[in-house]
């Protein structure tokens, strides 16, 4: 539980990093304009923290989600038994004797002379 | 029965109910006696899961022949839901648990006639002939049924049932050859139309079987059933009248079988000293070989 709020943390800052990378660089254009210098590049500084903030999200989104699935079919088979895979519950039929152990069970009558007295 | 109630919460208790659901074992008894202790008071916390538990808990109440939680039930969900062909479903399980077979067969065909496309109600009213013990007449029925709906696996599983409980062995295995296309990558499949190629007996049978035992091997090494029958066919190949090349790569593949299912058994065993107790067992059935003249 501890390293989900860890990285639930996490994600949050790297979204709140990413944000910041793309605000930077809208402000770095301006500054750009303002003081009329040719459009070059994005300095460094907002590269890496761009690349690293996407990393940070996308190691922490991955870990948030869930478990990954196996990627071969068979692993998920290997799980399963007859039990299970053999039993069809829109073929059920209820007349077994199980049904003796309900509470409320009365047993057939019988057509015998001694069984009736 | 290792569950106990006074310790699950209702959310334990709705996982374990969602698992049963999925992997669809039957548990019947189980699911009532946890629906009594622990959810039926806390249902309505599970949100669009109720529906699927309170479906659940009316195949499993009238399973065990609990007709009062069965009817509660079905009367919440036709509260909700008046005029639902799914709830006449249950109505007519209901009656079909009640052993009042025609009036349950009334009910499904109005169901069929309103919705032709309904496969549940015509698996009822199969289930219905194989509850009256005619068998026969479900295998008809039966056919009819995936002549319409022919993707339907666990039909196809049924019929093969029906036919296997008929001694039918060479229909049985073309209805599980069906289900084989369905999921080619199931272990358990594979073994089961071996299974039955074994119970069919003759070499030829006996080598087809062989066949799907290691197709079942290879899909999962852990099945013991499946190695246990690669050794049987093996063995059996291996005393036949077959060229001797064969007979011996049989005998090498049945020494192979035998082994890893001994590494197995060896690894899953909690018994101690079992090295000692399955030689003297082995000692004792030699003992017993009978030596024919």
């Amino acid at each position: 539980m501890g390293s989900k709020f860890l990285n639930k943390l996490l994600l949050i800052a790297g979204f709140a990093s990413l944000a910041h990378a793309a605000f930077s660089a809208a402000h770095h254009r301006t500054y750009l304009r303002l003081t009329e210098q040719e459009w070059t590049s994005l300095p460094l500084d907002i590269i890496l923290q761009t690349v690293i903030s996407l990393v940070v999200v996308v190691y922490n989104i991955i870990q948030i989600v869930g478990n990954f699935k196996e990627i071969r079919a068979t692993v998920d088979m290997q799980q399963k038994t007859w039990d299970t895979l053999g039993n069809f519950p829109s073929f059920y039929t209820f007349n077994h004797r199980g049904r003796a152990l309900s509470p409320g069970y009365k047993p057939p009558r019988l057509n015998e002379p001694d069984a009736q007295q | 029965m290792s569950l106990n109630y006074e310790e699950m919460s209702w959310s334990d208790v709705r996982d374990q109910f969602r698992k049963w659901r999925e992997e669809s074992g039957r548990h019947s008894e189980d699911v009532v006696q946890l629906w009594v202790a622990v959810l039926e008071d806390k249902v309505h916390k599970t949100g669009n899961e109720r529906h699927l538990i309170l479906e659940q808990v009316i195949v499993a109440a009238l399973d065990t022949a609990r007709f009062d939680i069965a009817t509660k039930c079905t009367k919440q969900l036709s509260a909700e839901f008046p005029g639902s062909l799914r709830v006449m479903k249950f109505k007519a399980m209901r009656l079909e648990a009640l052993e009042q077979y025609d009036a349950a067969n009334e009910v499904l065909d109005a169901i069929i006639e309103k919705d032709e496309t309904n496969a549940a109600p015509r698996k009822r009213k199969i289930a219905i002939m194989k509850a009256r013990g005619l068998r026969l007449d479900a295998i008809k029925e039966l056919n009819a049924y995936l002549k319409k709906f022919m993707s339907d696996q666990e039909a196809w599983q049924e019929l093969c049932n029906l036919y296997l409980a008929e001694g039918e062995f060479g229909k049985a295995a073309f209805c599980m050859e069906e289900v084989l296309l369905h999921n080619p990558h199931s272990h358990l499949i594979h073994q089961r139309l071996a299974d039955i190629r074994y119970t069919m007996g003759g070499v030829e049978n006996i080598e087809i079987a062989r066949t799907y035992y290691s197709q079942a091997i290879k899909l999962n090494p852990h099945n013991l059933r499946a190695l246990y029958g690669l050794f049987l066919c093996c063995s059996y190949l291996a005393n036949s009248k077959a060229v001797s090349l064969k007979r011996k790569e049989s005998q090498k593949l049945a020494q192979w079988a035998l082994e890893q299912a001994m590494e197995h058994t060896a690894r899953h065993s909690s018994i101690d000293n079992n090295d000692k107790w399955i030689a003297s067992l082995d000692s004792a059935f030699g003992n017993l070989e009978i030596k024919s003249n």
